[in-house]
């Protein structure tokens, strides 16, 4: 427990003598994570396979929106100085292509399969990565991403049992706000239209 | 009024005969269900408490099964995703009549949890006739069981005839899946 | 040389869970083998985006069905981590009592599982019996057998019921006369043996490229191993326990390594008992706050030691009432995706239901 502080300044020293790092986060003593830019992902990565994580625990992406950019983000583990290094880079969402992390981490082959299905990130360098593993006949837009809409899908395709309609709605439409602004009108008005 | 108890057999009609022959078939159906052993869902989880010493299953008379060609029932137990519907309507068309369909869990009544997922059907009775629904999230052991008792309660009323509306429907069962499924057909796509 | 085509199908007696390996045969080896996943797919990391962090809590348990506490435990911690919230002593005590029973019932369920590609279905019969008692003790504390939703972000539900110690001691002094026949049953049963000795090894090379963790790990690479104690969460740091290890990596070594968990599942459960303190077990939010509760933006992992391996989740949050993005780390996914497709290759048909029991390939969790 004493060496945990130092595991993380040893990760923070190797990580920023290999590449620049654009924004650094140290969540505890056993977890740091890093956000570098795309190309410089596969330096990194093999920088810290050489120090001993050795393990890929995760690999995934997110999806923002907003600011139209896919993150990817990959999840390192090393057993003897416990510290989970989480290694994230932004790539453009038009047209989404990041290179394999194949013939570093042999394990990643699934979860980049995983991403393509569900994003849309192509990986150039892992062989099959355009075979459909979780979804079957897929005929959507991937769904992990945020426009789409799984109840609108689900409405569409799989029909919904109808139950019976014996019950009735006072009024759908009346809204909280307008009686409570009614309310508190009311009762300035008889307060002589000062606040208290 | 001719009782058919006392009627002489040559005097039968053949209609007749066979109403017999199908009474005294449904009493050995319904003491000796045998269920097939397809964990579809989450609610598989409560099914080998029901199949082992806890809640033992065989003082009823049903019994695993290997095969759905020698099944009887097809228990649905839990949520159906797309491929595993496709899957499942193969098994159940392979199974031999007479056959009943038990689902467990509140999935497959009106889509339960899931409802609002890309992924799973809301409605089992749209594609394969279900007999038993047993509600629950999931069910307990003894609500599982009580769901049995029921099935063999309605063999012997003669209401569990989920298998003929499957013959009398065809095409509209049919129709419904390939809206929802797209195909049926299970491509092995990994060796193509 | 002739192949012909099989799969070891989704439904089949001697398959553990909806998934089914395809495999090409030449006579009775397996020259190419692939597992197909995908049909127990729910759409959950969808899910768990439009619901708000309380609601998620009852969709949590469903991803990893035999042992449903994990998940909540890793969704708390990820989400305490984030809003830095400090949960009470007590409740992280009575945590570690429910993972501790979730460890025994998931290891009794895979010890019974073996019976099936075996065909000696008497272990499947003496382990459901035992975990039957152990969902029955579920039952007291959370009031559902099987999914819980008793770990919250904030501690837990509410506290132990009154009586509930003695239950438990009873049933733990039982299960502990009895592990020697699980051992004479499981492990040293000449018909067993037959079928586990010398099968299905794994080298300590294959673990790393693979990134596969837990008993699988601990049997080939020889090292404790263990999340519990490398990085303690939950006062795993305050009771004594042994990681049970080995090198020599069969299939009977795996099961005997299971056996001698829940030994030391025993001895934890009988620590925390004896030390627990007493006090408040959970930190609410105010009132009327549950549905407006936010969790402030960041990116976290939050692992946990599961039976099978690592279970880990991965949480984004960009300060909203939703989580942004949750993505499930699979215990089995190395092992059952990528083990399957390079390692099954050479054995035969009959070792491949038994590599899903014993490396556990857990197939909710592959597909969530």
């Amino acid at each position: 427990m004493m060496n945990s502080m130092n595991n993380v300044e040893f990760v923070n020293e190797l990580v920023n003598g290999a590449v620049k790092v654009i924004k650094t986060d140290v969540v505890d003593n056993f977890q740091v994570s890093y956000e570098i830019k795309k190309n410089d992902v596969h330096l990194l990565l093999t920088r810290l396979k050489g120090a001993g994580w050795i393990q890929l625990s995760y690999l995934s992406a997110i999806d923002w929106l907003e600011e139209n950019k896919f993150e990817l983000v990959y999840i390192l583990f090393n057993w003897e100085k416990p510290v989970y290094i989480q290694v994230r880079a932004k790539i453009d969402r038009e047209n989404p292509v990041m290179d394999s992390i194949l013939p570093i981490f042999p394990g990643a082959k699934y979860y980049e399969r995983e991403a393509h299905e569900f994003f849309g990130i192509a990986f150039p360098g892992n062989p099959d990565y355009e075979k459909q593993l979780i979804l079957e006949g897929w005929d959507d837009i991937p769904p992990l991403r945020k426009d789409f809409d799984p109840q609108a899908y689900s409405d569409r395709k799989f029909p919904k049992r109808d139950y019976p309609q014996d019950y009735s709605v006072k009024d759908p439409k009346e809204s909280r706000q307008a009686k409570r602004a009614e309310r508190e009108k009311r009762a300035t008005s008889l307060r002589g239209g000062k606040k208290q | 009024m001719k009782s058919t108890k006392f009627t002489p057999a040559s005097k039968l009609s053949k209609a007749e005969v066979d109403r017999k022959w199908w009474e005294i078939g449904d009493y050995f159906r319904r003491n000796s269900l045998w269920l097939l052993m397809y964990c579809t869902g989450c609610c598989a989880i409560e099914l080998p408490p029901a199949m082992t010493s806890a809640y033992d299953m065989e003082r009823l008379g049903m019994g695993p099964m290997a095969t759905p060609r020698q099944a009887d029932i097809l228990l649905v137990s839990g949520y159906l995703s797309l491929k595993t519907l496709r899957r499942l309507i193969y098994t159940y068309e392979q199974m031999s009549e007479p056959r009943y369909v038990v689902a467990l869990g509140s999935c497959p009544i009106n889509g339960g949890i899931y409802h609002d997922s890309h992924a799973v059907i809301n409605q089992l009775d749209q594609y394969i006739p279900v007999d038993v629904y047993v509600a629950g999230c999931m069910p307990n052991t003894e609500a599982v069981m009580n769901g049995f008792v029921d099935l063999m309660d309605q063999i012997k009323r003669k209401t569990a005839v989920g298998w003929k509306k499957y013959h009398d429907h065809f095409e509209w069962y049919k129709q419904n899946q390939r809206d929802s499924l797209g195909e049926v057909i299970v491509h092995d796509e990994f060796h193509e | 040389m002739k192949q012909m085509k099989l799969f070891l199908g989704p439904q089949h007696p001697g398959m553990h869970g909806n998934a089914s390996v395809h495999m090409f045969v030449d006579g009775d080896i397996i020259k190419r083998s692939y597992l197909l996943p995908g049909m127990l797919h729910r759409g959950f990391e969808k899910a768990m985006e439009r619901k708000l962090w309380v609601q998620n809590i009852s969709l949590i348990p469903r991803v990893c069905v035999p042992e449903p506490d994990i998940n909540e435990m890793a969704y708390a911690q990820g989400a305490e981590k984030l809003l830095k919230l400090e949960v009470p002593e007590r409740a992280h005590w009575i945590r570690m009592i429910m993972l501790e029973f979730a460890r025994i019932s998931a290891h009794l369920m895979a010890y019974g599982g073996l019976g099936g590609p075996t065909g000696n279905y008497t272990l499947m019969y003496h382990a459901h019996a035992d975990r039957n008692l152990i969902l029955d003790i579920f039952e007291q504390i959370s009031g559902a057998r099987v999914y819980h939703q008793y770990i919250v972000i904030g501690g837990v539900r509410q506290d132990l019921p009154v009586g509930i110690e003695k239950d438990m001691h009873e049933f733990l002094d039982s299960l502990e006369s009895r592990l020697g026949e699980y051992r004479v049953l499981g492990v040293d049963n000449p018909s067993i043996i037959v079928r586990v000795k010398d099968t299905i090894m794994l080298p300590a090379e294959v673990v790393w490229e693979l990134g596969v963790t837990g008993i699988g790990m601990r049997s080939a690479v020889g090292r404790a191993n263990d999340l519990r104690k490398v990085m303690p969460y939950a006062r795993y740091d305050q009771v004594e326990f042994e990681v049970p290890i080995s090198t020599y990596s069969d299939a009977r070594c795996r099961v005997d390594i299971k056996i001698k968990e829940i030994q030391q599942s025993i001895n934890i459960i009988r620590q925390c008992l004896a030390k627990m303190p007493e006090g408040p077990v959970r930190v609410k939010p105010g009132r009327g706050q549950s549905m407006r509760w936010t969790v402030p933006a960041g990116y976290v992992y939050s692992p946990v030691e599961s039976s099978r391996g690592e279970f880990g989740y991965y949480m984004v949050s960009n300060g909203g009432t939703n989580p942004y993005r949750i993505g499930v780390r699979g215990a089995s996914y190395p092992q059952g995706l990528l083990g399957i497709e390079k390692y099954l290759p050479g054995t035969r048909i009959d070792d491949a239901a038994l590599w899903v029991d014993t490396m556990g390939v857990c197939s909710p969790e592959i597909d969530r």
